[in-house]
């Protein structure tokens, strides 16, 4: 009789099955109250004895006031009669390649979107590993750039690209045609897209399911209906200003204002960009980025970014189109833009069964500020990562799969962030750096080696002795730049540790 | 030759005559000797003569720029460091490059110590207003054209004999004071490892920390280089990576 009271106290016939075939772990509920006389049922769980708090019991008659059983599963437990669920909250690169991922793996996938046409403020670029990785059709990229301009502050331009081969080029694409791209492929592989915006979360104890609670615009309102969602497992994929990363208490990070327009220039100018990006280095464009000039389909993106100095970005801007003026002349702005990029991970990129990947989690490459490929990759890479740890659905997967993902994503590209983070600190520090910087990329050893691992994302060692000669060659460039600095100069020195903003910015 | 010139004007080199129709004793004295003189030049004048130097040795004692084109009246007013219309304009500015013909002294060696101030000068002019990246005038000039004994002598040296003089008498200090502890006199710590170590040490720590600001920048240098790495590992604060536990 016991037995039964529990089958019809529990509803959905998976918890009964599970139930009954005592693989579930029991809910340990807080504070049983004993009544009076009355005998409470305890029930052996898979020989773990467990009270369930019944509040009355009267003969046949069933309770009505709420009995507390939850579907709590552990990890690694094989789930009955049904696939592992997931949701995937972002529609763009990373929560479109890990929908697709989990789709093809047999998982239950839902990919949560709020903006099914969103035209994200990006530059755009992808390399060329991209395309051969991620199966991309030619017909996304709108431009293949093969020439790279780097302007010093004195105005020496060097162009980098000599040594790239004819097959070798940086796509550039539009985000609202490539993000639809992507999830129109997972949708196809099985995962369901819903057009909603994400509101919050509820889990159910530490091994329950999450309740998502988001707002549906599935009907085409504007203000959308009310909806709720239950899955397993959450992966964040909504980008710099993810909610479910606070959700997680993931922590902050700092980002870069990145602020861009859109000019739609002369015929004749555009030929000059037809596959030329330009990138513009120097303290009136950016004390800690670079202000670039990127071909779109048929208009030009001028924009520029900074961490410390975030309130001054206008002045930036300005001095980038100034900068630029000439070569831009005669342009109409069509579309003025901003965004944040994340400057390094957050503190937390996962807690329990909720991860973060792309820009949620904060992959954005320092000195080129590129994030595109690596939230591509990350949410590839944590949905199989998830795949594997649920046995293609079949069981429940946790923190330690996730955790999985994370050490292999570290291990893999931390050398090419390291890198990146390593030119930062030395060339993006003052003017004399950016123009030894500028200097330094003349040379065929630095365009082959910087492309090289731009384009197929490995640092790959070169030769030693070549090596050796760069070292001497930046040695002696830095010095000859900080040497040409004027004793009077009012240029800025730019530290990047652990310091405030303010305090990273010193006069020369 | 000469001799029989000399007796022949010191025989008749005067003659007295009387001019006719005077009877008064009026003495004509003619110097007649026919001295052979080489065909000269016109006279030098005044201006030029009495020490004064000219052409090349004269270089680098005239008046400055302004005042020698005022003086002469020749308006090629030399264009220097400005800006003019969104360009770099500057006389010796050709082609993108400093021409380093102008910069010629008057040996005709290019004198490096003007074309680095000339580009200091100019890199500081474009900080300070920026102008646009034109493709019609690009940049060409490249700083490794300035051989590296210019650097060096123009940036190093002053810097390596004040550093030298600290070195000198930061080892004489402790020299000094390594022997009222020891006894060992000069030579005497010179032989021994210990005090080699000690004279290295002393060398490069004047050489790294120049200043007491200079231990703040190393310690900044420091937290810059493993702040990322810090950022990176947060995710892993008290949880092993699973390819760490595996291997132990």
């Amino acid at each position: 009789m016991a037995a039964s009271f529990a089958n019809t106290q529990v509803s959905g016939k998976v918890a009964n099955r599970q139930v009954a075939q005592g693989r579930v772990a029991p809910f340990r509920a807080t504070g049983v109250r004993k009544t009076a006389g009355t005998q409470i049922p305890s029930f052996y769980f898979a020989g773990v004895s467990v009270h369930q708090r019944v509040i009355a019991v009267s003969g046949a008659r069933s309770v009505s006031r709420a009995v507390q059983t939850v579907f709590a599963v552990k990890d690694g437990a094989v789930l009955e009669g049904r696939k592992l669920r997931v949701a995937v909250i972002g529609g763009g690169p990373s929560g479109a390649c890990a929908a697709e991922t989990l789709a093809k793996g047999g998982v239950e996938t839902f990919l949560i979107e709020r903006k099914l046409d969103n035209c994200k403020p990006c530059g755009g670029a992808i390399p060329l590993c991209m395309v051969e990785e991620f199966d991309l059709p030619l017909e996304i990229i709108d431009r293949k750039v093969t020439k790279m301009k780097m302007i010093s502050p004195s105005n020496r331009e060097v162009d980098v690209g000599k040594t790239l081969s004819e097959t070798e080029w940086i796509g550039m694409c539009r985000r609202e045609v490539f993000d639809d791209y992507l999830r129109k492929r997972a949708e196809k592989l099985g995962a369901s897209v819903l057009n909603g915006l994400f509101m919050r979360s509820e889990q159910q104890g530490t091994d329950g399911p999450f309740t998502i609670h988001y707002t549906s615009f599935a009907d085409g309102s504007k203000m959308g209906t009310p909806a709720t969602l239950e899955v397993d497992m959450i992966i964040g994929a909504d980008g710099a200003n993810s909610r479910i990363a606070k959700e997680i208490d993931a922590g902050e990070y700092d980002y870069a204002i990145a602020f861009q327009e859109r000019i739609r220039i002369p015929e004749d100018k555009m030929k000059y960009y037809e596959n030329l990006a330009e990138m513009y280095v120097g303290d009136d464009v950016s004390p800690d980025f670079y202000g670039w000039v990127f071909p779109k389909y048929d208009h030009v993106a001028v924009g520029t970014g900074t961490v410390v100095n975030k309130t001054a970005i206008k002045q930036y801007q300005q001095a980038t189109r100034d900068r630029s003026k000439v070569k831009t002349e005669g342009g109409k702005i069509i579309r003025v833009e901003a965004h944040p990029i994340p400057e390094h991970p957050r503190p937390r990129r996962c807690k329990g069964r909720v991860a973060l990947v792309g820009d949620a989690a904060g992959y954005v490459t320092k000195c080129s500020g590129e994030g595109i490929y690596f939230a591509a990759k990350s949410g590839r890479m944590c949905a199989e990562a998830i795949v594997e740890g649920s046995a293609n659905g079949t069981k429940m997967a946790g923190e330690d799969a996730i955790r999985v993902y994370l050490d292999k994503w570290d291990r893999k590209y931390w050398a090419t962030y390291k890198v990146l983070d390593i030119l930062q600190k030395v060339f993006y520090r003052s003017n004399p750096a950016r123009e030894a910087f500028v200097e330094l990329c003349e040379d065929s050893y630095v365009q082959k080696m910087t492309f090289d691992s731009y384009l197929y994302k490995t640092v790959v060692p070169g030769n030693p002795l070549d090596d050796v000669k760069l070292l001497v060659r930046t040695v002696s460039s830095l010095i000859r730049s900080n040497a040409l600095r004027s004793a009077n100069s009012k240029s800025v020195n730019v530290s990047f540790g652990s310091k405030a903003n303010e305090e990273r910015v010193a006069t020369a | 030759m000469q001799s029989a010139l000399l007796n022949r004007s010191c025989g008749a080199a005067f003659k007295a005559t009387r001019p006719n129709a005077c009877s008064r004793s009026v003495v004509v004295v003619r110097a007649t000797a026919e001295a052979v003189v080489e065909k000269k030049e016109r006279r030098l004048s005044p201006l030029e003569r009495g020490g004064t130097l000219s052409g090349d040795q004269a270089a680098g004692k005239d008046a400055g720029e302004k005042a020698r084109a005022m003086a002469t009246g020749t308006t090629g007013a030399a264009t220097l460091l400005q800006i003019v219309d969104g360009r770099f304009v500057d006389d010796r500015w050709i082609g993108g490059r400093w021409d380093l013909n102008q910069f010629k002294d008057s040996k005709g060696e290019v004198d490096w110590d003007k074309v680095i101030d000339a580009e200091v000068a100019r890199r500081k002019l474009l900080e300070e207003s920026p102008i646009p990246s034109i493709n019609e005038d690009p940049v060409n000039f490249d700083t490794s054209e300035i051989p590296w004994w210019a650097w060096v002598r123009r940036f190093h040296l002053p810097e390596a004999e004040k550093l030298n003089g600290r070195a000198a008498m930061m080892g004489y200090v402790l020299a000094l004071f390594v022997d009222s502890l020891t006894g060992a006199g000069l030579l005497e710590q010179q032989e021994s490892f210990l005090g080699k170590v000690a004279l290295h040490i002393c060398v490069f720590a004047i050489l790294l920390v120049r200043t007491s600001s200079d231990l703040d920048k190393y310690k900044g240098l420091i937290d810059e280089a493993t702040f990322y790495d810090k950022q990176w590992n947060a995710t892993w604060d008290g949880v092993k990576r699973p390819s760490e536990a595996e291997s132990q």
